[in-house]
């Protein structure tokens, strides 16, 4: 009897703290995702200055910097999915990056001071973000393999959990420190 | 062809008069450590002999004559350090990079040591000497020679006491101003049966040991099989932690006969590198004229040199000048 009231705590203890864990592991990848949220969000607030500076000092297609601009109004205003985030922001990296190079062509606006620390300050968010979206990548994939074997299985059919999708790297991050390119003119 | 500094007249100037100064202080050595021994002769043979405690004394008032002159060439041993530490390593320094400087006397502090975090043990005994510093373009750094040991006691049944001592670190800590701001503190140590068994009970009971340092589980797997991370911000590991710098640090790490640990703190990087030798030493039985002798200490002063181009640790893009 008292063998059976022991299995029985220790299944209910092993349980309990399993589905714990499972939801941990769940909020784990909600936080860690709003961490890339939050990186975003202070990316963005440099661009209106970055397409200023530009502005006064180049005459680099108008267009380029509406798209921009645009994409940045899009990305603030909100309401929008994870994955619309994810497109956005690689949309506005690469406007940005063609951007970044082009003005290697004025030499006026590469001895700018405030452009310089914008520039720095965007490679660092860059670095930012990708460690962030490393971080989620690693949250996900514990999360996933505990809803995914035995037996996290059965809890995660019990609370209806799916897997979730890793963020595919672009190759600039998986070269990371390709943005030194930007400055090596 | 790079011109090798001790053909510089004023090194080999140097060199000479410092070879002149090792034969006199070795022969000294030798002549005291010749004394001593005729004096235990002298001693062993009064007292076998059976004589009274007094046959004793002229082996004993040998021994001591010979202990008087080798300390004296205890003193004349360490001015000799000092000048081939200070004029020739300082030269063999300054024709890798006119910054580069070697303070004999100086060293790592323990509290530097300690704040380092690099080892989970306080020492008990600590010395650390030969602190070489410079700056690699952009890039402060220094490294020192270090020994930290802690000790154990035990008693025996008789209630004897046993100290005994134990190496923490022996060894050269190198430490350079990191190329990227950061605030939180990311550790990476050699990964060992103890830590990897710490680590599964740390993810798997969040919180078990207290602290706000966690596992962090990287994507490299050469690396991660080699090293365990933890860190107070996982964000800010992978940030130091690029794909790009961990094959940066595992290379590194396979160029050293032991595994290093590094830790990432105040914006600095602090590598310990375990090692068998003391270097910086100069030879007392062996000519300063022969030109291995400091292939050794040149050889580890590059490396250490190299560390800040092998890392890339003067790209300085990410707002941290």
């Amino acid at each position: 009897m008292l063998i059976v009231a022991i299995i029985i705590i220790l299944a209910l203890v092993f349980g309990i703290s399993f589905y714990n864990g499972l939801i941990r592991k769940r909020n784990q990848v909600t936080n860690a995702f709003s961490a890339i949220d939050v990186m975003l969000k202070k990316r963005y607030d440099l661009l209106p200055n970055l397409v200023e500076t530009v502005k006064q000092y180049t005459n680099y297609e108008e267009g380029v910097l509406t798209k921009i601009t645009n994409l940045r109004s899009q990305a603030a205003a909100g309401q929008l999915s994870n994955q619309e985030k994810l497109d956005l922001d690689k949309q506005i990296g690469k406007a940005v990056s063609g951007m970044m190079i082009s003005v290697e062509n004025y030499p006026d606006l590469k001895a700018n001071q405030n452009f310089l620390n914008l520039q720095s300050t965007w490679t660092e968010s860059e670095e930012q973000i990708a460690a962030a979206r490393r971080n989620y990548n690693a949250s996900v994939t514990n999360y996933n393999n505990a809803i995914m074997m035995f037996p996290g299985s059965i809890f995660a059919g019990m609370l209806s959990y799916q897997p979730v999708a890793v963020i595919e790297n672009t190759v600039e991050e998986r070269q990371n420190i390709s943005a030194k390119d930007l400055f090596n003119s | 062809m790079p011109v090798d500094f001790r053909n510089d007249p004023a090194v080999q100037l140097i060199i000479q008069t410092l070879e002149a100064d090792r034969k006199v202080i070795a022969e000294a050595k030798r002549k005291s450590f010749f004394i001593m021994g005729g004096g235990a002769i002298v001693l062993i043979a009064g007292v076998s002999l059976g004589l009274s405690y007094f046959a004793a004394v002229p082996g004993a008032a040998i021994i001591i004559y010979g202990l008087v002159r080798y300390s004296k060439t205890t003193t004349a041993f360490s001015i000799y350090k000092d000048a081939f530490k200070k004029k020739v390593v300082g030269a063999a320094l300054r024709d890798i990079d006119q910054s580069l400087i070697i303070e004999p006397l100086q060293g790592m502090t323990e509290s530097e040591f300690d704040d380092t975090r690099l080892f989970s043990t306080s020492p008990d005994r600590y010395h650390s000497e030969d602190q070489v510093s410079g700056k690699a373009d952009k890039t402060r750094f220094y490294f020192s020679e270090v020994h930290a040991e802690y000790k154990s006691e035990s008693t025996d049944s008789k209630g004897r006491k046993t100290t005994t001592w134990h190496d923490i670190f022996k060894g050269i800590i190198f430490a350079a101003d990191f190329n990227k701001n950061f605030h939180g503190v990311t550790i990476v140590r050699p990964k060992d049966i103890g830590s990897t068994i710490g680590s599964w009970f740390a993810k798997a009971v969040p919180g078990l040991f207290g602290g706000d340092s966690q596992v962090v589980e990287l994507e490299n797997i050469e690396f991660s099989k080699t090293f365990i991370t933890n860190s107070t911000d996982q964000i800010e590991a992978r940030y130091i932690l690029t794909p790009a710098m961990m094959d940066k640090l595992c290379e590194l790490n396979n160029r050293c006969s032991y595994t290093v640990s590094l830790s990432f703190i105040d914006s600095h990087l602090y590598i310990a590198f375990p090692l068998d030798e003391n270097y910086f030493e100069p030879p007392l039985y062996k000519s300063l004229l022969d030109p291995s002798c400091l292939e050794r200490d040149i050889y580890i002063i590059r490396f250490m040199y190299d560390i800040v181009k092998e890392l890339d640790l003067n790209t300085r893009i990410w707002g941290k000048a």
